[in-house]
């Protein structure tokens, strides 16, 4: 049980990170700054084939380069076993850091050089000499899922990496009474782009391996890496040191991970592998590239009944880990939103592309779905006739509903699902109260997203493996310094900073006398990593545990240096007081000295020491579908709602975001600052994801967006103003009531901006934005298509 | 003359405020110089290819993409980093407003964006405008908000 019983000082406060004076001065340690003696660089080639048979690689003449100390194929990796596949329900891919016979993407890995310094190894690896037999591709799912297709690997019947039907005759038969208003909806294909690329550092020393990576993860990489190497997972360190972004990108084991590791020992020297940008954006996970065919049972007011969703995953070539198949799952679980819909049921339909395996990125399948299901409530409430914003409010969750187990089977435990919507429709109103048009040839609209969103998910459900705890070891030192290591990390969203707050409140010390580490798999306790909006849930829960631990047992040593009851004490301000008694008590560093140095005042039934290890594991959290085909996967929802107001240029499809309005219900906030922040930058990748990025392919299967001039990430001018609100109902069942927040942000921007636009462009009747990104042709070519025009 | 990649040259310049005298590959990037031979990391390589300006500096006053310039090009040059604008203790007044507005997050673009705002003459007085003058530094984690009010903060704290 969390002793929530000491007053919060830090927590619900702006505190200073922990993070900021080293990023700031420059003192930050990143991968790519971490230089070992001795070390090598590796350049990895990769297939410029989408698909093709690897018929020979002659790496004679690199090899002689200048500056190579030795290039490497697949034969030579034959000690390394496949990436491990561990969901059974999806077919086996077993992807080789490097490939073996055949290349599935363009980007594959086939070889990599050492050298004594990158340029040199870049030059060498241009000396490779790959002899590929290409073969025909697919790059849609509707390429791969034709009759006769060419089929990614010859052991499949076809290109489906996993088909999962939920039959639901009781669903079906409301279609049957009701009427069905349809519609297909289609995300494309981003990616996360972090600022830092990927990159991996190793040395092998004393029979130690340690690596240093861009990772989520490094409890997993661990486990991933000693498990393909043959090695001990006590023989291997996996440090991740500071992180430039992640979100999500940096949640996969990848194969230069193992392919460096497997180098240093090799080659009994450090070798560092430094991601550019061109290989981040074919060679990093990609995401959300997803087709979402609806159905919507209504009645005669709208009001959804049911709701029927085929769902269509183009994962690239599958050859990732975890699987890119859980995104997808995702959106089905999100399918009836923030909405009593009582029925819903749906078809997922994974498949193979000859493209870069998709997999996690922030808000992982939610954006997709929030998207689709957000553009049918307009559809519907055009078609009877209804405002979309009356619809929303016949079917949103009030707070008698709650709890609520949706038709999906998650236990919305608490929120303010109508009560944020109807506040981020009043600022909105508001903001469109006084605005113009800029001219006479454009339009401004307003547009709403409403959503919910799981946090701290089973991580079984999207690998197979794990499931939802993490971990925490607290210390309290002789000094009565605290020292506070977590499974959970960072990229950056400042975990250390919620682990120190959480760990001085929970013990009644100053912020400042809290040390955080995370990362490091030799200090922190096994845990599975910051990803899925989980560390603050799961993270600060175990911190919390492993402090009340420690708290107990200071107190008991307090009691007996003051020869008091442990329940009349009190502590304040980093001393145990007793209670109404004047004596100034006893400081909390003397406790601490009594626990490690001066033992012989500890009572005699306690150890020496102050120190606890602890978990914590999110209650009533489902790791796969119980009996009735629900689920309920994630430790607690939170809600929001978004509002964009647009301009829109009507000559040029030019399409400005004037305001954009978000009001989130994520808990108990533990620090307001770190949390608009969080929400900032996850609208502003939504916006992007919307409105500016795109990696689109040729039928060749060759990606056409290589760099940061075709691949658009947005700057400050094309990211408005945001006014972000919260509302904080506290969850029951997680620590302190707090939700997560992490990945919220991204999930309303593409239905908000495209309902504003159509609320924009209405009077022309545009109302049909089907899919993203939303771009200045995609509106030109809408108002074309209305008036009749046919180019 | 034809460059060959292991041509070396000698170069010279100050790099926050100490001189030095190098030999590099003729081809060696300003950034990779700065990064590996000065060992001076707080400057960031995010594109090496010179749009997400992660990598800013500052040469002779203006700021610069040190991915896409040669260190031959800043020979004879004044060179400061993020390292060059860092008290001994604690932060710089721009610095210590990007901490207090939560103007960064992991920090991988912090620098460049310092780099820019501390070399400009002049920073813009409407928020529309410093949007602009920002837009070269792409920073992936704040959607811009707090680096807005940050360096708003900075400015009223200069001229207070």
């Amino acid at each position: 049980m969390i002793d929530q019983s000491v007053r919060p000082v830090h927590a619900g406060a702006i505190v200073t990170r922990k993070e900021d004076q080293r990023l700031l001065s420059g003192q930050g340690r990143y991968v790519a700054d971490i230089v070992l003696p001795n070390i090598v660089d590796v350049a990895v080639v990769r297939s410029p084939f989408a698909h093709a048979r690897i018929r020979n690689i002659d790496i004679d003449v690199a090899r002689k380069a200048a500056g190579v100390v030795a290039v490497y194929t697949a034969a030579d990796l034959a000690d390394v076993s496949a990436f491990p596949d561990y969901m059974d329900f999806a077919k086996p891919v077993h992807a080789f850091p490097l490939a073996r016979e055949r290349v599935r993407y363009v980007g594959t890995p086939v070889a990599a050089v050492v050298a004594t310094d990158r340029y040199l190894a870049e030059d060498a690896a241009e000396l490779v000499g790959l002899d590929l037999d290409p073969l025909p591709v697919v790059t849609s799912p509707d390429e791969a899922l034709a009759a006769g297709a060419p089929r990614l690997y010859d052991e499949w019947p076809d290109n489906v990496i996993v088909e999962s039907v939920q039959v639901r005759p009781e669903v079906d038969q409301l279609f049957e009474s009701h009427t069905v208003v349809r519609g297909t909806y289609r995300s494309h294909r981003h990616t996360a782009v972090p600022i830092e690329t990927r990159g991996t550092v190793a040395e092998f020393r004393h029979g130690r391996l340690t690596v240093w990576t861009t990772t989520q993860s490094p409890h997993i990489v661990r486990t991933v890496i000693a498990t393909m190497l043959g090695l001990g997972e006590r023989s291997v360190r996996v440090i991740a040191p500071d992180i430039g972004g992640g979100f999500g990108g940096k949640t996969h084991v990848y194969a230069e991970e193992v392919l460096v590791a497997w180098l240093a020992i090799k080659l009994n020297r450090p070798v560092r592998w430094i991601e550019d940008r061109r290989e981040h954006l074919i060679g990093s996970s990609h995401a959300r590239e997803q087709v979402q065919e609806l159905e919507a049972a209504v009645d005669e007011t709208g009001r959804v009944m049911a709701l029927r969703a085929r769902i269509v995953a183009d994962l690239g070539s599958g050859e990732i880990l975890p699987p890119g198949i859980a995104p997808s799952f995702v959106s089905s679980a999100n399918l009836t939103g923030p909405y009593r819909i009582p029925l819903a049921k749906s078809t997922v339909v994974c498949v193979a592309t000859n493209k870069t395996p998709s997999g996690a990125y922030r808000g992982f399948g939610a954006p997709e779905m929030v998207f689709a299901v957000e553009r049918l409530i307009e559809k519907i409430a055009h078609e009877v006739g209804r405002d979309p914003l009356d619809l929303r409010r016949d079917m949103l969750l009030n707070e008698e509903d709650l709890p609520y187990v949706n038709a999906a089977g998650s236990r919305i435990d608490s929120g303010s699902h109508r009560q944020a919507f109807e506040r981020a429709v009043e600022i909105g109103r508001s903001s469109m109260s006084h605005r113009e048009p800029s001219s006479d040839n454009h339009r401004i609209g307003l547009g709403v997203a409403t959503f919910i969103e799981g946090v701290g998910p089973s991580y079984y459900a999207t690998s197979g493996h794990w499931t939802s705890h993490d971990s925490a070891m607290v210390r309290v030192d002789p000094d009565g310094g605290v020292f506070v290591t977590s499974g959970v990390t960072t990229t950056g969203q400042g975990v250390e900073t919620m682990v120190a707050t959480l760990a001085a409140d929970a013990l009644g010390v100053p912020f400042d006398q809290v040390t955080v580490v995370l990362g490091d798999t030799d200090l922190c306790p096994y845990g599975l990593g910051g990803w899925g909006s989980r560390s603050t849930i799961i993270g600060g829960g175990a911190v919390l545990e492993a402090a009340s631990i420690v708290r107990a047992k200071m107190l008991a040593i307090a009691g007996h240096l003051l020869e008091a009851a442990t329940e009349d004490l009190v502590i304040e301000e980093g001393s145990f007081r007793v209670r109404g008694v004047e004596h100034p008590g006893v400081s909390f560093a003397d406790v601490a000295t009594a626990a490690y140095v001066r033992t012989y005042e500890l009572p005699p039934e306690l150890e020496p020491g102050l120190e606890a290890t602890a978990t914590w594991d999110p209650p009533g959290i489902d790791h796969w579908p119980n009996a009735d085909g629900l689920m309920n996967a994630c430790a607690s929802y939170t809600n929001a709602t978004h509002v964009a107001v647009v301009e829109v240029d009507l000559e040029t499809g030019q399409l400005e975001i004037l305001d954009y309005i978000v009001v989130h219900d994520a808990g108990r906030i533990i620090n307001p600052q770190i949390v608009d922040g969080q929400i900032h930058g996850g609208v502003a990748q939504g916006i992007g994801g919307a409105c500016y990025e795109h990696l689109p392919y040729d039928a060749e299967g060759q990606p056409l967006a290589t760099s940061l001039m075709d691949y658009l990430l947005p700057s400050a001018t094309e990211i408005p103003p945001m006014t972000v609100e919260h509302i904080q109902t506290l969850s029951p069942v997680t620590p302190l009531g707090v939700k997560g927040v992490g990945e919220a942000g991204t999930l309303g921007p593409a239905a908000a901006i495209a309902n504003a636009v159509c609320n924009a462009l209405r009077e022309f009747g545009v109302d049909e934005i089907r899919e993203t990104p939303i771009t200045p042709s995609t509106i030109r070519y809408l108002l074309r298509r209305t008036r009749g025009e046919t180019s | 003359m034809t460059v060959e990649s292991q041509t070396e040259v000698e170069v010279s310049m100050t790099v926050n405020g100490v001189e030095m005298t190098r030999v590099v590959p003729a081809r060696l990037l300003l950034a990779d110089f700065i990064r590996s031979y000065l060992g001076l990391t707080g400057t960031h390589v995010g594109c090496e290819h010179g749009v997400c300006g992660a990598c800013t500096i500052i040469v002779d006053g203006a700021a610069v993409r040190s991915c896409i310039l040669l260190t031959v090009q800043a020979d004879g040059a004044e060179i400061l980093t993020v390292e060059g604008i860092t008290p001994s203790e604690g932060l710089g007044e721009l610095q210590r407003a990007f901490a207090d507005d939560h103007g960064l997050q992991c920090g991988f673009c912090t620098a460049g964006f310092l780099m820019t705002i501390t070399a400009a003459d002049e920073i813009p007085e409407t928020d529309e405008d410093l949007r602009v003058f920002l837009s070269g530094n792409l920073c992936r984690c704040t959607g811009y908000q707090n680096i807005i009010s940050a360096v708003r903060r900075y400015v009223a704290g200069r001229t207070t």
